[in-house]
């Protein structure tokens, strides 16, 4: 009898290794063996076209780069598009949320839903190019605003002057997302029962009071959430920057770190410099995923 | 006595006026591209910008085809994009389902271990990885062909993490009877689990298919020839060409996302469903 216990015990087990095998090799090869090789190869001085063997430098790639204008530069540009994006995604996504759960009518609200959610189904490539015209001097950019302003004929220089360029990038990744997280924040609404409004509305409390008092402290957990997610997404950001500078926008203000990784190890086949970029991009990715563990973790609510 | 007057209800118009022009700015930009395809470069840079194309101008959806140098190569890297983004959407579905149902429902030492790699994949960002990536792809002679395109996204960390949370609930019960009945093991995920996961299957499909639609790095990376590049490269070389002609850049736009409008049109519940539960598994 014991003999046969251990035996389905034992098939069960080959089974089960069996099915998971496939993608433990896939994931060794294409996730694992890649990070610790950047890691390993941040440490020469590896050029793709050279056909001697690479120099080792130890830590000589990382004092490179930090002691480069170039890639303090690149540091500079992707948190400045971190914060920029990611503060008014998340402020005006909740506050456009808050309306749409206080919508009346269901039908509004799913049209709504659809509708600001619609940018974020098509590619960011496609994003960037729709506003790569409406950047256009001529374009619907300048005509919008200066019909906002009222001050007809001024060119703000979307894709040329080097504040508007980052402001540019934001916009169009503001424009993609924001349906995205409203989505997020609906389904975060949702979720608070509205027994709780109905004895605040009973005890006399405002709508607005109501939004300060019980959705927002609720709603925190999701808030810092969604707000990890989206820096977390914008610290990857390479497309918009990337098309835009094709497109004859200035580099430098949105050299973000992904798009310097590109040009030094790609463009200029530094492979060693940019895998110490890259182990760099990592790590800072890594300090925003553990926080958003963390807080996963501590933050559960009970309502 | 109480003199009835209707209040005006302030607060609702303010919301709805908030929500009109949160549409106006989401739907605008894709207005301008879908009208500005049918017009001649010159009508969309006019001032000030009217809506409506004077003719009627298919000459862009042509000329996008035919591409700036005429070597009507769109069409091949439309294929290629297809081809790319149905093919892991389908590699993605299987491996991960299976791996998922491996690791749902088979005791086996190490089972807890193996789920914690796969999930510590998940922090590991392709943008931090691609530059090794792309020298094990030069290694293994795949620079240039499909296989370069698509072995590296065969399977995701999250499609496995979403796959096994699923399963994890599935009764064994019909596993267990299966068993007696004499089904074998393969048999059993393949015709009572798999056809179970239908839900999961939709949501994952769309983001695997979604994921390589929109890539634009890794085929910068890998492709060199025209033949090989996909769609947003395309598009990207249409930007780089000192926007030759905007009408046409704006067919290629459209038409590249003719299949994502699609697709949206017709699960748009998935995909907005997917986002949520992309959310649950954050938090």
């Amino acid at each position: 009898m014991k003999r046969k216990y251990i035996g389905i015990e034992r098939k069960e087990a080959r089974w089960g290794f069996a099915f998971t095998v496939p993608a433990i090799l896939f994931f060794s090869v294409f996730s694992f063996y890649p990070i610790l090789n950047a890691l390993y190869t941040s440490m020469f001085d590896k050029r793709v076209l050279s056909l001697l063997p690479p120099d080792f430098m130890g830590l000589g790639n990382y004092t490179y780069i930090f002691t480069s204008p170039d890639f303090w530069n690149s540091i500079r540009a992707t948190f400045v598009f971190t914060l920029g994006t990611f503060i008014p995604i998340v402020i005006f996504s909740l506050m456009v949320a808050t309306f749409m759960v206080n919508l009346k009518s269901k039908q509004a609200r799913g049209f709504f839903q659809i509708a600001f959610y619609t940018p974020a189904v098509i590619s960011s490539v496609v994003a960037a190019a729709i506003w790569l015209l409406i950047f256009d001097p001529r374009g619907l950019g300048n005509q919008w605003v200066n019909a906002l302003l009222n001050t007809p004929g001024v060119d703000q220089k979307w894709l040329a002057d080097k504040t508007m360029v980052q402001v540019s990038t934001m916009i169009v990744y503001f424009w993609k997302y924001i349906g995205y997280f409203v989505i997020l924040f609906i389904t975060g609404l949702s979720a608070i029962p509205p027994a709780i409004y109905e004895a605040a509305t009973i005890d006399g409390s405002s709508k607005w009071q109501a939004f300060w008092r019980i959705t927002l402290p609720l709603l925190k957990p999701t808030v810092v959430l969604v707000s990890i997610m989206a820096m977390l997404q914008c610290l990857k950001t390479f497309s918009t920057q990337y098309l835009f500078v094709q497109g004859g926008a200035p580099r430098a203000p949105i050299n973000v770190i992904t798009l310097n990784i590109y040009t030094t190890g790609i463009r200029n086949q530094r492979i060693g410099r940019a895998s110490a970029m890259s182990i760099v991009l990592f790590l800072i990715m890594l300090i925003f995923t553990w926080l958003q563990f963390r807080f996963s973790k501590s933050e559960e609510v009970e309502y | 006595m109480e003199i009835s007057i209707k209040r005006i209800p302030w607060a609702s118009i303010f919301i709805w006026t908030a929500l009109i022009l949160v549409f106006v700015f989401t739907v605008m930009p894709l207005a301008f591209m879908l009208t500005s395809s049918f017009m001649t470069s010159r009508q969309i840079v006019r001032m000030p910008f009217s809506w409506i194309p004077e003719t009627f101008h298919y000459d862009n959806y042509i000329k996008a085809l035919q591409g700036n140098d005429g070597s009507w190569i769109f069409p091949r890297n439309v294929f290629n994009s297809l081809f790319v983004s149905i093919t892991v959407a389908i590699t993605t579905i299987l491996i991960a389902s299976i791996t998922g149902y491996g690791i749902a429902k088979f005791n086996f030492r190490g089972r807890n271990l193996i789920f914690m790699m796969i999930m510590a994949t998940m922090m590991i960002p392709f943008e931090a990885i691609m530059i090794p990536l792309y020298m094990v792809a030069t290694g293994l002679r795949m620079q240039d062909t499909y296989a370069g395109l698509i072995v590296p996204f065969l399977v995701s960390a999250f499609g496995v993490f979403q796959m096994r949370q699923y399963l994890t609930t599935f009764p064994s019960e019909y596993l267990d009877a299966s068993r007696v009945d004499g089904l074998g093991e393969f048999g059993i995920f393949w015709r009572i689990v798999f056809p179970n996961c239908a839900p999961v299957i939709a949501t994952l499909g769309i983001l695997s298919f979604r994921g390589q639609w929109d890539n634009l790095l890794w085929p910068l990376l890998v492709t060199q020839s025209e033949k090989m590049k996909t769609i947003p490269l395309y598009i990207s070389k249409f930007a780089e060409e000192k926007l030759t002609d905007e009408g046409a850049m704006m067919a290629v736009a459209v038409i590249a996302s003719l299949p994502m409008f699609i697709m949206f049109g017709a699960l748009s519940k998935y995909f907005i469903g997917g986002s949520a539960v992309y959310e649950s598994r954050k938090g």
